[in-house]
């Protein structure tokens, strides 16, 4: 195996890796609060992606409800792409507060939440299909003047990576070290992680855990939003469906690395992107089955996931 | 229906004869050490208490015996046998049965039901042979029918067999819990703060019915409890843990009157 | 009458398997245990009666004899019994929801090897599945008992000492196995057994529709039989029944009302094909508002007196 093409695959790998990654974020990050999976958060990616579409000025296609609408203005990308991921919060707000809060008052196993969130996803995905149909759409290119990719090998034997993936993967970094410094360095972020570790005790120490389980599902909605309009900007948006195949993924991404481990998630998203991307060209059509494998396999030989720490049940 | 198992077990009480040996049994969470090498054993027959501070270990001791927990170090012996690090059902097999510190009934199945679960290792119809109503499943079905009601009886709730568990008062819950336990046909019944919540005339009545247990049934019982008048009438040798460490074992009279106990429960300079 | 079955035939049949599956949640659930690998075995079993009927036994003139549909039903059954046994022991000493998480990889992971392999026809699937009846209704007579056994079944289940035991471990594992219950063992046995019956379902299945693919038996399958049992019910085994009926049937008579003309065409369109809309929340208001289902033992024992009132 030559190092071009080792080289090769490994950028590939982190390039898929660092979408998971940004994903797998948020995913995480409600799970590190409250100790559910938010499986609704490929819904939430869904409608980011959607959005910023939206706001970009462009226009519908021909099946669906809402066939054929365009917004009256047009946003640059960047701006697009900050409306949709706000849009996409207040989504994921919005469902905190109908399908979530009530489930936390009446102190629910995380099971029941997380069949709560599957239901409200499927919902959610097919709500958008039924208003946008499922077509495939795709961004005006905001990258227009820069090349379409960098070449980290050399001329003769070229190494690249699309640009809009590096940059995808720098966005990844960014938000993971913003999140890190959050979570550790900041009073919201030592909230949070009382938060995390009792709600009750939190709440009667004067801590306002409305407001912080506000915010965690803001910053995650967030982050899904951006996620959802990253990937369509690198394949295309492929339809509703692809957020609840993302929000699957999204498992395997957020267990191997830690349920609740912020860098735990960047580091499942990349290990599953170059495990993906180091499947042998007999096997391509399996690719898609490689997540859940390890996703399985994890569960059995070390649930905790790579970061984690092992549970002691106090008996 | 009698109550009394189909055949005693094992010999009728001859003191030596250890019924449980527990061997410098250690048990670490963390950083926390639960249990720090206690060793004592309990003679077949015996009515052991177990009394100690908050913390002291207790009920950790209860779940390393049982096999809820794994011990760090040390070694059970049950009859003989090594039980080490047996998983709880398997520990129920061998005839070692408990009661919990906070009452872990199944709460939405009735008083009957909750009775009837415990007499899993003392019957064998299966899957199929249940499904299918076969003769002998039929019968095993009825036995465990009478069985269990009869212990609802020997316990004093006999009158609400079909109340869900959950809808008993605390007393009774403590009772119901006494009742399951005794369907497994235990040699050895470990009983956790049974008396908690119940008031003076409840705890009377609790250690009368311990009393006639372990006679009628030749049990041999292992009782945690705080409420230490009841464990100063009711037990033939007392152990006492402070901080996972075993301090004190002897009979009542002996162990009320040890320094270390008395400190343990006073604190220093009484 | 006649052509009421005429018209609903499908719907009738289609009604009948769903609630069979939904009864194949139910087992495990009796025990506590959230799986929801039943549509894979359901794609297996489906997969099994498409190759045996489509490539191993000969294609005569006329109908499809049934007895060969029941020994495919046979087949699928115990395969995908072996495989729930090959899964369930290391997939069940999961909790919770991790044990939920890995029979969703389960589910995902059959799904793309269905999608590849040659003999399932990959992509495309298989069709032209021969059909033993001559009419879609007649699949009731196969339907039907299938039902009536999985209930029968169940429903003694509940009265047996094996049953018993999987409810204690539902209510309390700790205390259950302190009891003598060997968790393990009964939450295999659960999840064994609710996979054979899947697998049965899915055979059938495969005539019934005619086709199959990897579009059967997937994760929108799982959160359509989690509709079934949290709405129906997940404590006694008649609430996935009337689940699996009501549900089925629901977007069909919803269809009938989009047909009254005053509606507006949007509500219309959405009765029509928001059959997941619907579903998915109706999971969530049932997680909050009724989370044991609606058809609950309590109600049952309601309904039972106030009949013998009635009397």
């Amino acid at each position: 195996m030559n190092r071009t093409f080792l080289l090769q695959q490994v950028l590939n790998g982190l390039a898929i890796g660092s979408v998971y990654a940004i994903f797998a974020l948020g995913y995480t990050l409600i799970f590190s609060v409250l100790r559910i999976i938010n499986f609704t958060h490929g819904a939430i990616f869904t409608i980011g992606a959607y959005a910023t579409y939206a706001l970009t000025g462009s226009q519908f296609g021909i099946n669906g409800l809402l066939a054929g609408a365009t917004l009256p203005f047009a946003l640059p990308f960047v701006l697009a792409l900050l409306g949709g991921s706000v849009v996409a919060a207040l989504s994921g707000v919005i469902v905190e507060r109908l399908a979530f809060r009530p489930l936390r008052t009446r102190g629910a196993d995380p099971l029941l939440t997380l069949v709560s969130s599957l239901g409200v996803a499927v919902a959610l995905v097919n709500i958008t299909q039924y208003l946008f149909g499922a077509e495939p759409y795709s961004y005006p290119d905001p990258l227009q003047g820069w090349p379409t990719a960098m070449n980290f090998g050399t001329a003769g034997a070229p190494v690249l990576v699309r640009t809009v993936q590096v940059v995808i993967f720098g966005v990844s970094m960014v938000m993971l070290v913003l999140l890190t410094y959050l979570m550790n360095a900041t009073r919201t972020g030592k909230a949070l992680r009382a938060v995390a570790e009792d709600m009750t005790t939190s709440s009667l120490l004067g801590i306002d855990t409305d407001r912080l389980v506000l915010l965690t599902f803001v910053i995650s909605g967030f982050l899904g939003g951006v996620t959802g309009t990253l990937i369509g900007l690198s394949v295309g948006v492929a339809g509703p469906y692809f957020g609840i195949a993302f929000g699957l993924k999204g498992l395997a991404v957020i267990v191997l690395g830690g349920l609740g481990d912020i860098p735990g998630a960047v580091v499942g998203g990349l290990i599953i992107g170059l495990a993906e991307a180091f499947v042998p060209a007999q096997y391509i059509a399996y690719r898609e089955a490689v997540p859940f494998a390890l996703l399985f396999v994890v569960l059995l030989v070390r649930p905790q996931g790579l970061l984690g720490r092992a549970q002691v049940q106090k008996v | 229906m009698s109550v009394a198992p189909a055949a005693v077990p094992g010999a009728p009480p001859a003191s030596g004869a250890d019924l449980l040996v527990v061997d410098a049994v250690t048990c670490q969470f963390g950083g926390v050490t639960a249990v720090n090498a206690v060793s004592f054993a309990v003679a077949r027959g015996e009515l052991f208490g177990l009394i100690g501070p908050n913390g002291a270990g207790k009920t950790t001791l209860f779940n390393l015996i049982t096999g809820l927990t794994a011990p760090g170090g040390g070694h059970l012996r049950y009859r003989g046998e090594d039980i080490t690090g047996l998983p709880p059902h398997r520990v129920a097999e061998r005839g070692i049965a408990r009661t919990f510190q906070n009452v872990r009934l199944f709460g939405e199945l009735s008083a009957l039901d909750n009775v009837m679960i415990a007499r899993h290792v003392r019957t064998r119809s299966g899957l199929v042979s249940g499904v299918l109503g076969l003769g002998a499943a039929r019968r095993e079905e009825r036995e465990t029918r009478e069985r269990a009601t009869a212990l609802l009886a020997l316990v004093g709730l006999a009158d609400r067999p079909e109340e869900r568990a959950r809808n008993f008062a605390y007393g009774d819950q403590r009772r119901l819990e006494i009742a399951r336990a005794l369907a497994l046909e235990p040699e050895l019944l470990l009983l956790d703060e049974p008396a908690a919540g119940m008031n003076a005339g409840e705890k009377r009545a609790l250690s009368d019915l311990i009393r006639s247990v372990r006679a009628r049934l030749s049990l041999t019982v292992l009782l945690i409890e705080h409420y230490v008048p009841l464990v100063m009438n009711l037990c033939d040798r007392i152990a006492v843990l402070n901080f996972g460490q075993l301090i004190a074992l002897g009979p009542p009279a002996l162990v009320q009157k040890h320094p270390a106990v008395v400190e343990a429960y006073l604190g220093d300079g009484a | 009458m006649a052509s009421f079955l005429a018209t609903y035939d499908f719907l009738l049949v289609s009604m009948v398997l769903a609630a069979v599956l939904a009864l194949t949640l139910y087992l495990p659930l009796m025990a506590g245990q959230l799986s929801v690998a039943s549509p894979g075995f359901y794609a297996l079993g489906g997969y099994i009666a498409a190759i045996m009927s489509t490539k191993i036994f000969p294609a005569g003139p006329g109908l499809y004899p049934v007895s060969l549909v029941l020994l495919e039903m046979a087949v699928a059954a115990v395969v995908s019994g072996a495989l729930g046994l090959a899964v369930g022991v290391p997939a069940l000493r999961l909790r919770g929801i991790f044990l939920a998480l890995a029979t969703i990889a389960f589910v995902q992971i059959l799904g793309v090897v269905a999608l590849n392999l040659q003999i399932t026809g990959g992509a495309v699937g298989i069709f032209g599945i021969p059909q033993p009846f001559a009419n879609p209704i007649e699949y009731m007579w196969l339907a039907v008992p299938l039902l009536l056994v999985s209930m029968v079944f169940v429903a003694r289940l509940e009265r047996t000492r094996t049953g018993r035991a999987l409810v204690a471990l539902r209510e309390d594992e700790l205390a259950a196995a302190a009891m003598g219950v060997n968790p393990t063992y009964h939450k295999v046995l659960a999840f064994t057994t609710s996979a054979v019956l899947a697998g049965a379902v899915g055979a059938v299945s495969a005539h019934f529709i005619n086709t199959w693919n990897s579009r059967q038996g997937t994760f929108d399958t799982s959160v359509n039989l989690m509709a079934f049992v949290l709405v129906g019910g997940s404590r006694t085994f008649v609430g996935p029944v009337v689940g699996g009926l009501v549900l089925t049937a629901l977007p069909e008579a919803l269809r009938g009302v989009a047909g009254v003309d005053l509606l507006p065409g949007w509500l219309a369109a959405f009765l029509r094909d928001g059959r997941l809309i619907i579903f998915g929340v109706l999971i969530a208001i049932g997680t909050v508002f009724f989370p044991h289902g609606l058809i609950t033992p309590g109600l049952l024992r309601r309904l039972g007196r106030w009949r013998a009132r009635a009397r």
